[in-house]
């Protein structure tokens, strides 16, 4: 069974003269203890996917899907509490720029002991502040803080990134949570920290088989992580798969593109000749190309392009694309 | 902390040297003579003038008379009044009790009116509550505080009765006078109707301090309303969404706080401007405080008290200033440190 199975999810920007769809039609599954990469360019709609699959957009965006299913359950028939109180239950999230995401004026002592769930706690309320506390060390313990007495009493802008992110990391442990969406946790990290983030996500997957959306816009980088990826692009499904297909053998011109822009494989380039990379920009968001948003930029394009291709499925491995590089493996 | 506090005491010294030059220099720009402006002697015989000349040391260059100057005010001498011929300081400490009252009073009530009415617009931003609140508050900042006053008298003093119209305390009640604020005055007098003092003092002070409060209220919700609106717009807020905490919680917990380090801040720079309000409110209720003395002063064009009167008042303002810098200190720890530090 599917952890999450979401199906043609739409996000559209409402707004009084033409809306804006800015997600277009996206699916995504997870299964149990996976860990998946959501790849694509800035702009591509990946963040406003994990925050629709949570529930944090605000009123301006309105989300449709044709199935969201969470363990086999249909949240689209439930009222918004109900699905907010499952998906809070069980779904975690954590943010780029991780010192924006704790309140200034709070020390991570106090914002961590809130975030403790106070239904894991067992004892009389005389006993439950000093259970918080506890447990909020060992949040700190599991995370890799070893320093908790320090920790505790910091407030968020005397700690580095890298040690923000880890108790952002902590939060979301409280909630004992089945899935993680990590959106580009790493963003604005010296490499060693990040290292140390990607570590420690991925031991949290082994030992606790929590499962992970890795939201990413380096491709190269996720690859070490992840067990399957999805690439999007402007807000449309690309091509999903297990990463060594994505990485090896990627069946949509722009996954190609991307796989070929990476440093890796531009290194046996000669001294000052062109790096590979698709020319043009990703389209703004007023003037998206009709049918298959990749069109203008897209080496293979032909006329069909106009209208949006339909996802094909070829042994598990699926893209959306009329002219397909399939055939050339 | 210390650095702050030092930071503070060091821009307070700094913004009292200031302030006494300038009222150093209203003596030599007010019409009339340099020493009569300084020191009010209008009635001074030659001898005596001497003897001024002496202490004020006006042969002298500008930077020694500056000095006597300085000396006279740390000696707690002001002059005496042109007009009556009373000493200043005294006339100061029996009238600027009872404006620290007022303005104290009437920024009460515009906090705990205005901050939390602004944090309601913003929480039900774009919604026939926020579009309320806006146009009442506008309407309330454009109203004259003059008019007004005379309106508050009219309707609840004369129409209905319910309040007096002026003055600080029934004559009825014999209250001493101890540090000049009448509440704390009442408290620690041994009278039998204490309360009924009390009660009759706090009917007097409403309606001048409701006046005074309304137009910095409505700043207030402005304030508050914008303060909160970029809280609640902010990656914390969203993240603690994520967290699945209830909006509630969201909105005591970590909006309110937040919001409230935004506001402090302003509130401070509001309060020069409720002073200037309550100068006008104390002439129409007649309120013994030294706004409507300095006014006074300034209709006899009693040189001496205008520049004692400036004198106290803006060092009033500053004291509060550097209060509320205080207590912005205390809600943000961002601003308990040095900048550059950690």
């Amino acid at each position: 069974m599917n952890l999450l199975d979401i199906r043609n999810l739409s996000i559209v920007l409402k707004s009084a003269t033409n809306p804006i769809l800015a997600v277009d039609r996206v699916s995504l599954t997870m299964k149990e203890g996976e860990v998946r990469g959501l790849v694509g360019e800035s702009g591509s709609g990946k963040s406003l996917l994990a925050q629709a699959i949570i529930g944090v957009l605000d009123e301006k965006w309105h989300v449709d899907a044709d199935r969201f299913h969470w363990r086999g359950k249909d949240l689209m028939r439930l009222s918004v509490d109900e699905r907010k109180a499952i998906i809070s239950k069980d779904v975690a999230m954590i943010f780029q720029e991780p010192m924006a995401c704790l309140d200034p004026t709070m020390t991570i002592g106090m914002q961590l002991t809130e975030a403790v769930d106070g239904e894991q706690l067992t004892g009389y309320f005389w006993q439950k502040n000093q259970q918080r506390k506890e447990t909020a060390i060992s949040l700190l313990h599991k995370v890799g803080i070893k320093q908790h007495k320090i920790c505790l009493k910091k407030y968020p802008h005397q700690l580095n990134e890298a040690l923000c992110q880890r108790v952002m990391i902590a939060m979301a442990l409280a909630k004992r949570p089945i899935l993680l969406i990590a959106d580009e946790p790493t963003a604005a990290m010296e490499s060693t920290n990040q290292g140390q983030i990607f570590r420690l996500l991925a031991s949290l997957n082994q030992l606790k088989n929590m499962s992970i959306l890795l939201i990413s816009h380096d491709l190269e980088n996720v690859t070490h992580w992840t067990n399957t990826i999805t690439v999007m692009y402007s807000g449309q499904f690309v091509e999903a798969g297990t990463t060594k297909h994505i990485f090896e053998q990627p069946f949509h011109p722009y996954t190609r593109a991307l796989v070929d822009s990476s440093p890796k494989s531009n290194s046996g380039l000669p001294a000052k000749s062109r790096l590979m990379a698709l020319p043009g920009s990703i389209p703004i968001l007023q003037h998206l190309p009709i049918g298959c948003r990749l069109g203008p930029r897209c080496p293979r394009a032909q006329q069909a392009c106009v209208i949006a291709p339909k996802v094909t499925n070829y042994h598990g491995h699926q893209f959306s694309c009329h002219f397909s590089l399939k055939g050339s493996y | 902390m210390l650095i702050f506090t030092l930071r503070r005491l060091n821009l307070f010294i700094f913004t009292m040297f200031l302030l006494t030059l300038l009222s150093f220099s209203l003596s030599f720009l007010f019409p009339g003579e340099q020493l009569i402006n300084i020191s009010g002697q209008v009635n001074a015989t030659p001898k005596q003038l001497m003897v001024l000349a002496e202490q004020y040391q006006t042969d002298n260059n500008i930077a020694q008379q500056y000095i006597a100057y300085i000396s006279h005010l740390f000696q707690g001498d002001l002059g005496i009044s042109m007009a009556s011929q009373l000493s200043i300081s005294n006339e100061i400490m029996s009238f600027l009790p009872a404006t620290i009252e007022l303005t104290l009073v009437a920024l009460f009530i515009a906090m705990i009116f205005g901050i939390p009415i602004g944090f309601i617009a913003a929480i039900k931003h774009r919604k026939a509550t926020d579009n309320i609140i806006l146009t009442v508050s506008m309407l309330g900042y454009s109203i004259p505080v003059f008019w007004l006053g005379l309106l508050a008298i009219l309707v609840f003093s004369i129409q209905l009765g319910w309040l007096p119209s002026a003055g600080q305390l029934s004559l009825v009640f014999e209250i001493e006078h101890v540090t000049g604020i009448q509440f704390i005055d009442i408290l620690l007098s041994d009278s039998p109707y204490k309360w009924q003092a009390f009660q009759d003092a706090s009917a007097h002070i409403f309606l001048p301090a409701c006046v005074i409060a309304l137009a910095p209220a409505t700043i207030f919700v402005r304030l508050a309303r914008t303060a909160m609106m970029d809280v609640l717009d902010s990656q914390y807020i969203r993240a603690a969404k994520a967290k699945g905490l209830s909006f509630r919680q969201i909105i005591y917990h970590h909006a309110i706080r937040n919001a409230m380090v935004h506001v402090i801040r302003d509130v401070g720079l509001q309060f020069a401007n409720l002073v200037t309000i309550a100068m006008v409110t104390e002439v129409i209720f007649s309120w013994p405080g030294i706004g409507r003395w300095l006014i006074e002063s300034i209709f006899q064009r009693d040189h001496t008290s205008i520049q004692g009167g400036l004198l106290a008042l803006s060092s009033f303002i500053f004291i509060v200033h550097i209060v509320i810098d205080f207590i912005y200190a205390a809600l943000n720890p961002l601003a308990r440190e040095s900048r550059n530090g950690a």
